[in-house]
């Protein structure tokens, strides 16, 4: 009697800390889902102050932008359709970032947030054939040399 | 024969009151018995304890850890934004400069590079509250973060060097538009660069606050359940160290009753059924006093009384209670006032059944009295033959030889008639009329081998009670043969009496070696608190005991007391209740003459009084009126003398 009533004991104990477990658990292990992309996938390293793609042309039709943060710093990146030279976007008063609303360039995505070292985000466009920048427009980073062209044909 | 009641209520020794204690307070035993919960509670709490305080420790340390570090965190970010500012007024600085205003951008230079040096290598910067004191920054151990810094010195080196270039060349300079430029765009880099470093110890910061936040929660769960397994540990061990000491109580043999303040029962243990056949929850609310034989009632009433004035203090006393089948058990009993505990508020008794000692005692107190009465009947039977032979004796030689016979044979009496004494059968005779002081003197005197030695001097002329007449005879005889015989043939002993506010006290002096002040105080307590003959302790100073017990039949006193020049001196006080006067004024009544014992015939003129009680012993040269009395409890022998009887 006193052992069975001693066992129920523990057992109320044991639950207590599967239950404390149980709570603490999820806490701490909560993992998020990616994507998978889909159409003609393109790589995009993004690291100071450089924007590589690794392809320059790409078919017209579903691109997916697979952006890699390599940094040492946050970037983030734009995709505009212009048909001006990458390093020759109009900027806005302050001479350091590129004016997106200035004519000519038609913002086309751009990135959630900031991409740190070795985060990823996939960018799934529909472009149509036409010249298009992919650049970081933090401060003094696209002046800095973060800019890259895609042709879709 | 059971013992009188007897209490012994005072403030008992400090050792005594722990032994009661231990003895007999249910409260205070609990946690003395040494029971098999005591070991199993060590041995749990011996895990749980140190558990808890690790874990508390734990908690504590994390905390520290986590405070330490959010100040810390807090200088960083605050080190870092300060880089910021610097990168600015260093460029301001360089165009300034080469604009030809006053500005120091060597000086700017120095100061932009401190930071990152110290968050990247550690070192000390200046306490952001602005104090002047330094704080000491630890090297970053983050790759992520290192990486960051690290580029932001990169990028450091490079706008000192473009400021450089363009402090050299001026305006002037071919490449002086695109330097500014360049300056400006590294200026705003920077500052990116900053923010991302910031950003970053932000985050990790807050990352590993809340980790250690998490731990903590977690930690004090545990704890939680290292205090709830006490808790249980505990109250399992009270339960079951409870549970032993109910069954200790349960199965001893002995009775343990508390009672509460107004006398009744408030706890009796089940042992009561079998010593009582009753059952506990019969007796609880009910008072003891009902269960007390009639005879025991009013001393246990006085025990009881007397203990419940004095906390903390232990009595002792014997009863007899009645059996639920009507018989009577006889029981001794402890008790400890514990009124004063909260946790008994009362009186504890332990009560033990001594039925069959007392029987046992009883047997032996009658076969003592028995052989005693049986060698009384002789002895009477040889003192009358002696008495004949005396009589008609006229040879001198030949009756000084039967006057040492009868001595001889009187003394024997007496031992015998001692015995009956302390075999405590209450069977003696008792003589209506009151008889005179001096002859129950005299008639002691000349019980004593050596009466010649014995000095009678200013005796009062009163009388005392019939009833007590032959015992307190019997107690002088005791004395005065313990101080003949203790002290030297030589000397003298003397018996003188005079009266005192509430009695009359007669004195018999020696002038022998004395005794030890421990002797005397055994034989005081004797004489005040006399045992049964079946005491082993008696064997030593019986005859004390006979005289105590002779005393307190009649409320005498009897004490024995150093004399200042040697010897001992006897006090017996005889109350006044025991006392008369022929003359109305017992206390007025003048002494007689001390007379002189040297010759035998001046202190008894006469052998019958005017009472008709006769002296003890037969005296030497003493005409014989009348045969000499029994006394000392032979009823029989007395009839037939026509002595009155009780």
């Amino acid at each position: 009697m006193a052992w069975t009533r001693a066992k129920r004991r523990w057992a109320w104990a044991l639950a207590l800390v599967l239950a404390a477990l149980a709570i603490a658990v999820p806490l701490t292990v909560a993992r998020r889902d990616e994507p998978t992309p889909s159409g003609t996938p393109v790589n995009v390293l993004l690291e100071d102050f450089k924007v590589r793609p690794d392809a320059a042309v790409v078919p017209a039709g579903t691109v997916s932008l697979r952006l890699l943060g390599h940094g040492p710093t946050a970037h983030e990146l734009i995709v505009v359709r212009t048909d001006r030279a990458p390093d020759k976007l109009p900027l806005q008063r302050d001479g350091l970032t590129v004016n997106e609303e200035a004519p000519g360039v038609e913002l086309v995505d751009e990135t959630e947030g900031l991409l740190d070292i070795d985060d990823r985000q996939t960018l799934t466009l529909d472009l149509a054939a036409g010249n298009y920048v992919l650049y970081c427009n933090l401060e003094g980073h696209y002046l800095g040399g973060m800019n890259a062209a895609l042709t879709v044909r | 024969m059971r013992r009188s009641p007897s209490a012994e209520v005072g403030a008992a020794s400090a050792t005594q009151r722990t032994a009661a204690r231990g003895r007999s307070g249910i409260g205070r035993l609990v946690p003395r018995l040494p029971i098999l919960g005591d070991l199993r509670l060590g041995r749990r709490l011996g895990w749980v304890i140190p558990v808890l305080i690790v874990l508390v420790a734990a908690i504590v340390g994390y905390n520290a850890r986590a405070i330490a570090q959010q100040r810390g965190s807090a200088l960083i970010v605050n080190t870092a934004a300060r880089q910021r500012a610097l990168v600015e007024r260093y460029t301001k600085d360089v165009l300034l400069a080469v604009d030809g205003f006053q500005a120091d951008p060597e000086d700017s230079a120095e100061a932009v590079r401190q930071p990152v040096d110290v968050l990247l290598d550690g070192g000390s910067v200046r306490a952001p509250q602005g104090d002047g004191s330094r704080v000491e920054i630890p090297p970053a151990r983050d790759w992520r973060i290192r990486r960051k810094l690290e580029q932001d010195r990169h990028l450091i080196d490079e706008l000192i060097r473009t400021g450089d270039r363009l402090l050299d060349g001026g305006r002037a300079d071919p490449s002086y538009a695109a330097d500014v430029t360049r300056l400006r765009v590294l200026s705003a880099q920077l500052s990116s660069v900053s923010n991302d470093a910031v950003r970053e110890i932000t985050q990790q910061t807050e990352a590993s606050i809340s980790r250690l936040v998490r731990i903590e929660i977690a930690l004090g769960l545990l704890g939680v359940l290292a205090a709830l397994a006490l808790g249980l540990l505990l109250r399992r061990a009270g339960a079951e160290q409870a549970a032993q000491f109910r069954s200790l109580v349960n199965n001893s043999s002995d009775l343990i009753t508390v009672l509460a303040p107004d006398g009744t029962i408030a706890y009796q243990s089940p042992s009561v059924q079998r010593l009582l056949g009753r059952r506990p929850a019969d007796l609880a609310g009910t008072a003891l006093s009902d269960l007390v034989h009639p005879d025991d009632r009013h001393d246990v009433n006085i025990s009881l009384t007397k203990l419940a004035e004095a906390p903390e203090a232990t009595a002792d006393f014997g009863c007899r209670l009645q059996h639920l089948d009507g018989s009577w058990r006889h029981v001794e009993s402890i008790c400890t006032n514990l009124t004063d505990d909260p946790r008994v508020n009362g009186l504890v008794l332990n009560i033990r059944d001594v039925t069959e000692q007392a029987a046992l005692r009883q047997s032996i107190s009658d076969l003592l009295h028995n052989l005693a009465r049986r060698s009384q009947g002789l002895v009477d039977r040889q003192l009358e033959l002696i008495d004949e032979l005396e009589r008609n004796e006229v040879d001198p030689d030949r009756l000084q030889e039967l006057f040492r016979m009868d001595h001889l044979a009187t003394r024997m009496r007496r031992n015998v008639e001692n015995l009956i004494v302390l075999s405590g059968v209450d069977q003696r005779r008792r003589w209506s009329e009151s008889v005179p002081l001096r002859d129950v003197v005299e008639a002691a005197v000349a019980e004593v081998e050596d009466y010649s030695r014995v000095q009678v001097a200013g005796i009062h002329d009163l009388t005392l009670a019939g009833q007590a007449a032959s015992d307190v005879a019997h107690l002088l005889a005791e004395l005065v043969e313990n101080a003949t015989s203790f002290s030297s043939p030589t000397t003298m002993v003397k018996v003188s009496g005079g009266p005192t506010g509430n009695g009359y006290v007669l004195e018999i002096e020696d002038h022998g070696i004395g005794m030890s002040d421990a002797d005397l105080d055994e034989a005081n307590r004797r004489l005040a608190a006399p045992l049964a003959a079946d005491n082993i302790a008696v064997s030593r100073m019986m005859g004390f005991h006979v005289v105590g017990r002779l005393a307190a039949r009649h409320g005498i006193r009897v004490q024995l007391r150093h004399r200042w020049f040697g010897g001992v001196a006897a006090l017996v006080l005889l109350p006044a209740a025991l006392l008369g006067s022929a003359r109305e004024h017992p206390a007025m009544a003048p002494p007689v003459p001390a007379g002189v014992m040297a010759s035998p015939e001046p202190f008894l003129p006469d052998s019958t009084t005017a009472s008709g009680w006769q002296p003890r012993a037969h005296l030497p040269l003493r005409p014989h009126a009348a045969p000499a009395p029994n006394r000392g409890g032979d009823t029989d022998a007395a009839a037939e003398a026509g002595e009155p009887v009780e």
